[in-house]
């Protein structure tokens, strides 16, 4: 079994990230080596922002003596991102993905393939670690002068903690895709399985990390020395052991603790395979066709219908975005769930705990008019706006079909425009939905909330209109399964390191020029995106031999 | 009539994928391109439609450079790829309304034309579907379906008959003669020989990016001066190329 696993895992990986670069010409060594460069420019650039984020938080943490907090927060942080990443990753690695089709005919038993899936999903997941985990446990055992012995852990910690994480979200995808047999519409099925997935993980992190905890407790934890780390240590599973296995200055505990993370881990990986193993079919066969089929007779007045080239064009991207469950999880949801979910938890955070100093954090804000809340609520939008893959993953998404764009008789610039206007629709529906849930927080004064409003949908269209840029550079074009366009694509990180940038760069010009009139200051910002996305827009018009010269 | 005129194309700098290649397929004939796996049949198909641009030379379709008249040469053919597999999440219906949009078929023609070449190809019941539950012929007969749809007076297809099943497969070809017959264009590849022997009025054989022969079967025959059939001729001319 060992071997078939390995090699499997092996093949599954490979597979899955073949198309990590994306031209199909032949890359020149000159080329390959300037694309290695960016990538770890790009790594540096954001284990930077990491790396100064933990060092300012852990020296607050050390100077209340409350650092170990630090551990359990990175901890705790990689076990929700893992939990909620690898629904995603699951339902495609284990289900979704076309290698199903040749795997599955193979002489190798389930347990083997659901071992060697989720060793795959398992070693995505360490990529990622490598930053929001490694760089700011490295930086905690700088700043706190940890001996060998702390890296030692910390490296079999980083290890074996994601996995249970990754267990839990499997045995949960393959639980409710046993059910999928049942299902008629294979895609509506896979996304409220999702959806669902989702909320039962929201509802079990809720139930676990609402532990009751009284004021004179809370003040006892936080007087006493890294006592408050006490608060969190229950809201995982191994989170305890984890973080013992950290900061416990007695070796003797330090490795009884990692053993304890170790076994009960292997403990657990078995039983999952056992469970695994006889779950996995159940869900795997029969849904290697998907797609719905009817035989309805079609309404001739509704159906033979001329539309117009904008609706026509614009409703297949849509059509595409909506009926792909992949596409739809990963492209448009975010515009629709990050703001609720961020700003609403918040908001539900300030209001219904009675968190005075929040309150008065608010009461502060409330009705003001700076420069910086606009800015505030600008990088904001950003901030969402990086999530919002429609563009980004524009002619992707079409695969090998992508070439169509080449040969229909329609102006290359207005598939484009055609292409990004999905994107634009769900950044101004975000934008909005932002606002509305800032200006029902803070009671901004209408014109400026109006005005931070236009900027926002402003700054949407340019981000639309420079994410496609990135995807006609690089097009991913041969892929095995939607998942890959999505999640094994290194072109997405580029929204986040121009969102990131442009972050920086508004809050730059917000602190030189906070003498200007804040109303003034921010229909600037929007003129200068105004011309920012004609700039763009017309580099796309010219351009149109050099960004197409890698679709054929 | 789709004329190219001394093309040249190189993925690879000093390497000729497609070396000076010069062909006129003219009104009334169907024209079958033939050649070995990776001989450069894909890359002029995809060179004529204007997926890729020579690095040498032009394409004119019926008179219009696909170079710098693009969008206009663009409107004189239509185009069936190999991959049938397109728009999946698309129904049947809905991607062949798109392409009549996007060739600006006015509503009555393209109800014409949608019910009969899908009843045609016996897809018609399916039209509702998503093409991802369509079998691999029948995405090839809906694609072959979007092709056709605006009537284009050249049809370029890249190996049409690859999953069609023999009703299909014939009326495909049957379709062709008719097209061809009307004074139009049919410029086909393919792998199957009995096929271009039977149905194309001139075939051209390309190997390792060169014509190495463009004629009718007669000529051929008449070239070698033997009497093979059409594969044993076709295996010595690309093995003489070797």
């Amino acid at each position: 079994m060992k071997n078939k696993v390995i090699s499997l895992t092996k093949v599954i990986f490979k597979n899955s990230f073949q198309n990590m670069e994306t031209a199909k010409e032949a890359n020149t060594n000159k080329k390959s080596k300037s694309m290695i460069i960016l990538y770890i420019f790009v790594f540096i650039y954001l284990a930077g922002i990491i790396g100064v984020f933990s060092n300012g938080l852990i020296k607050e943490l050390i100077a209340i003596k409350q650092e170990q907090m630090f551990i359990g927060l990175i901890l705790l942080g990689i076990a929700g991102f893992v939990l909620i990443q690898s629904i995603f990753s699951a339902i495609n690695i284990l289900y979704y993905s076309k290698d199903n089709e040749y795997i599955l005919p193979l002489p190798i038993k389930p347990r083997e393939i659901v071992a060697s899936k989720t060793n795959v999903l398992l070693i995505t997941e360490y990529f990622v670690i490598a930053i929001i985990g490694l760089i700011p446990l490295s930086i905690y055992g700088i700043l706190t002068s940890a001996s060998g012995a702390y890296y030692i852990a910390m490296a079999i910690v980083l290890l074996t903690f994601p996995i249970i994480p990754v267990l839990i979200s499997s045995l949960l995808v393959l639980i409710v895709m046993s059910f999928s047999k049942f299902a008629k519409n294979k895609n509506r099925f896979q996304l409220i399985a999702t959806l669902f997935i989702i909320a039962i993980i929201c509802v079990l992190s809720f139930t676990t990390s609402s532990q009751e905890t009284s004021p004179e407790e809370l003040i006892e934890m936080v007087t006493k020395a890294n006592g408050l780390v006490e608060t969190i240590r229950g809201a995982f599973p191994t989170l305890g052991m984890a973080i013992e296995s950290l900061v416990n200055t007695n070796l003797q505990n330090q490795i009884l603790n990692l053993l304890l993370l170790v076994t009960t881990t292997g403990i657990i990986y078995i039983l999952y395979i056992i469970l695994g193993q006889k779950l996995y079919l159940k869900g795997a066969v029969g849904n290697l066709s998907s797609g719905k089929k009817t035989k309805k007779k079609i309404d001739e007045r509704k159906l033979f219908k001329k539309s117009t080239l904008f609706g026509t064009y614009v409703g297949k991207e849509f059509k595409t975005l909506l009926r792909n469950p992949v596409f739809f999880m990963q492209c448009v949801l975010p515009a629709i769930l990050f703001p609720i979910l961020i700003i609403g938890l918040s908001f539900l955070g300030i209001k219904g705990e009675q968190n005075s100093e929040l309150e008065s954090i608010v009461n502060i804000i409330q009705n003001k008019t700076s420069i910086y809340l606009g800015i505030g609520i600008l990088c904001a939008v950003q901030f969402f706006l990086m999530f919002i893959y429609i563009s980004a993953t524009a002619i992707s998404r079409d695969g090998e079909n992508a070439v169509f764009i080449k040969y229909i008789p329609v102006p290359f610039i207005k598939q484009i425009d055609y292409k990004v206007f999905p994107n634009i629709v769900m950044t101004t529906f975000m934008s909005i939905l932002t606002i509305i849930m800032v200006e029902y927080l803070l009671k901004i004064p209408i014109i400026y909330i109006l005005l931070i409003a236009i900027a926002s949908i402003i700054m949407g269209i340019f981000h639309s209109y420079i994410s496609i840029i990135v995807d006609l550079k690089r097009p991913k074009l041969e892929w095995n399964s939607e998942y890959a366009v999505v999640k094994q694509n290194m072109n997405l990180m580029w929204p986040v390191i121009l969102g990131l940038v442009n972050i920086t760069i508004i809050v730059a010009l917000a602190i030189i020029c906070n003498f200007i009139n804040s109303y003034i200051f921010i229909a600037v910002i929007s003129l200068i995106y105004i011309f920012l996305t004609i700039v763009i827009r017309n580099y796309i018009k010219k351009n149109e031999e050099k960004l197409l010269e890698k679709i054929y | 009539m789709i004329k190219i005129e001394n093309i040249s194309k190189s993925y690879v700098k000093g390497k000729k994928s497609i070396d000076n290649l010069n062909l006129e397929i003219r009104n009334g004939e169907i024209f079958g391109f033939l050649g070995p796996n990776g001989a450069g049949k894909t890359t002029t198909i995809k060179m004529i439609i204007g997926v890729l641009n020579p690095d040498e030379g032009d394409i004119l379709i019926d008179g219009k450079s696909i170079k710098k008249e693009s969008l206009e040469a663009k409107k004189e053919f239509g185009f069936v790829p190999d991959n049938p597999d397109m728009f999946l999440k698309l129904k049947g219906i809905e991607y062949l309304n798109f392409l009549a949009d996007i060739y600006e078929i006015p509503n009555e023609k393209r109800k014409e034309r949608i019910e009969n070449l899908t009843k045609k190809f016996e897809i018609y019941d399916n039209l509702n579907s998503e093409i991802q539950s369509y079998s691999h012929g029948m995405r090839q007969k809906i694609v072959i379906c979007g092709a056709l749809l605006n009537n284009p007076k050249n049809w370029i297809l890249d190996e049409p008959m690859t999953g069609l099943d023999p009703k299909s497969s014939h009326d495909l070809k049957e379709m062709m003669k008719e097209h061809s017959k009307n004074g139009n264009t049919v410029f086909f590849s393919t792998h199957v020989l009995e096929v271009a022997e039977k149905l194309c009025d001139r075939v051209g054989i390309i190997n390792k990016g060169k014509l190495v022969f463009v004629g009718t079967f007669e000529e051929m025959k008449n070239k070698f001066k033997e009497n093979k059939s059409l594969e044993d001729l076709f295996l010595e001319i690309t093995e003489n190329e070797e």
